[in-house]
């Protein structure tokens, strides 16, 4: 039962990102994810797995809390795609994780593949540094959370590295176009 | 390591050699040598680490620096190509891992195989490119530097990954998107107007044998995308970074010399691509002879392109001249005899 909470907040959290362009939405968001994920890290890998991603995913919100468009700034007009998106998203993704796949797990392969899905649907809808740059951290901690579907669950290192790329690629300088 | 990848970071690091001490005067060798070392400690990394999600987390860090060096495209543009490739194999990774039937892995194949399409900047995800942009943040060092690495790699975890039937399909899908890429490249390189876009599609056509050979899932085939990748960081990319200057102050020229790059270009005997294409049509030949033909056909497409890129050259002049010699004449010995290659790969 708290599987399913934490792959919910995932959802919550992503939809969140998905559905944001200011920086407390972005920040809100990522918060959210990396809580639901922790979660499923600690059932399925352990405290060091869980405290990796949790370490990442909030250094990553709490960078992006200090940068980005001022405010919320959730749902602005023209965002109707966006939302239908973040439910057609969760109910494929409920699908496969719980319907076609079978065996234990459910809410953990349900929360990896959502959460890449939208992160990279995020990444492709956007042009905003800050925007690209969360939902790349997301991307990052989904995929190291995606260690626990793997033969081998315990290994730690995935989750570490998504941590630890999560909560430096929120640092990269939004800059980078020159003129010829 | 893998063998492979280990000889594909070698021949990346003579290459970033050749570009720093071949440059044109005018060029920042020291951005150059920095920049390329740091893509190839990433590539390094990528292959070194032990697990596919390991490779896709240091892809993705790589991907997002690599959009942060400064250029003329923007940074959104940069950062999609890397990320989307890093989704699409992962989400294909969760699907292959699943216990599920079938069906789910085939899935899965489709998004690896589409996933390292656009990691490396190949049909259907071609990175738009700038003609003023400078080498280190243009998408060519995906297609010519990184990328080798990278699609060596992936390939290799991903057929280790995936169960037989979904096997066979990536193999299928990788010689589909082989053919699509040989064809599209060798059609545009031939007749688009810009001559940098020209020397992108190039590398792009050469991807589709690479692509093919990684599909045709017999020993052949793997040597074929083997040396065709060799050719291309060690052939195509040189020739590449040597004809920069002239292509800016669009000078043509129609000297033999040309015609000699225009025949290593288009892989003409007794340059290291003529084997790759021999080896490539005898491995087609062993699985399923009309793809033997389709590939022969496909392979004409590389003449003409290739004419207008050795033109493209022009006339280079000192220490480069020198460059362009040194370049023709290791891909002949890699032609002649490619063994040696083969053997430390392996293969």
């Amino acid at each position: 039962m708290i599987a399913v909470g934490a792959a919910a907040l995932a959802w919550l959290g992503t939809s969140l990102v998905v559905s944001s362009d200011g920086r407390r939405g972005l920040a809100a968001g990522t918060a959210i994810v990396t809580l639901g994920m922790a979660i499923l890290a600690l059932e399925s890998s352990g405290i060091v797995a869980a405290s990796a991603i949790a370490i990442g995913g909030g250094v990553a919100a709490a960078r992006r809390l200090a940068s980005g468009a001022v405010g919320w700034d959730i749902l602005p007009p023209g965002s109707t795609p966006r939302l239908v998106l973040c439910i057609a998203a969760a109910i494929l993704a409920f699908w496969v994780a719980a319907g076609v796949a079978s065996g234990p797990g459910a809410p953990l392969r349900f929360s990896v593949m959502l959460v890449i899905g939208l992160a990279g649907a995020r990444v492709l809808a956007s042009g905003d540094t800050p925007v690209l740059l969360t939902a790349a951290a997301l991307l990052a901690l989904a995929v190291g959370l995606g260690a626990g579907l793997s033969l081998d669950p315990t290994t730690l290192w995935p989750y570490v590295a998504g941590g630890l790329v999560a909560a430096v690629v929120v640092w990269l300088p939004p800059r980078s176009v020159r003129a010829a | 390591m893998q063998p492979e990848a280990a000889e594909l970071i070698v021949v990346a690091a003579a290459a970033l050699a050749f570009a720093v001490v071949f440059a044109p005067p005018s060029s920042p060798r020291r951005a150059l040598l920095v920049k390329g070392s740091a893509g190839l400690v990433g590539a390094a990394a990528i292959a070194a680490v032990p697990t596919i999600d390991l490779s896709l987390l240091v892809l993705l860090a790589l991907g997002a620096l690599h959009a942060a060096i400064a250029g003329t495209r923007s940074f959104a543009v940069r950062l999609r190509a890397p990320v989307v490739a890093v989704a699409l194999i992962g989400l294909g990774v969760v699907l292959v891992r699943v216990a599920a039937p079938d069906v789910l892995a085939r899935f899965g194949a489709v998004g690896l195989a589409a996933g390292i399409a656009a990691g490396i900047g190949l049909l259907p995800y071609l990175h738009p490119i700038e003609p003023d942009e400078p080498l280190t943040a243009s998408p060519v060092a995906w297609l010519a530097f990184l990328g080798p690495v990278f699609a060596a790699v992936m390939v290799s975890r991903a057929q280790a990954l995936l169960p037989v039937d979904a096997g066979a399909a990536f193999g299928g899908i990788l010689i589909g998107l082989g053919i699509l890429n040989m064809a599209w490249g060798g059609i545009a390189s031939w007749a688009t107007e810009n001559e940098v876009a020209a020397w992108r599609y190039s590398f792009v056509a050469d991807w589709g044998l690479a692509l093919c050979g990684f599909g045709l899932t017999v020993a052949d085939g793997r040597r074929a995308a083997l040396l065709v990748l060799f050719s291309i960081v060690i052939g195509r990319l040189p020739l590449y970074v040597a004809s920069r200057p002239a292509i800016r102050e669009k000078n043509v020229t129609r000297r033999p010399l040309n015609l000699v790059v225009a025949a290593a270009l288009a892989g003409s005997a007794p340059f290291v691509g003529f084997g790759a294409r021999i080896l490539l049509l005898r491995a087609a030949t062993q699985l399923f002879w009309p793809l033997a033909l389709v590939l022969a056909a496909g392979m004409l497409l590389w003449l003409p392109g290739s004419l207008r890129l050795g033109r493209s050259l022009a006339m280079p002049r000192g220490r480069q001249a020198f460059g362009v010699a040194l370049v023709l004449a290791v891909n002949v010995a890699a032609g002649l005899y490619p063994l040696p290659l083969l053997m430390a790969a392996r293969l």
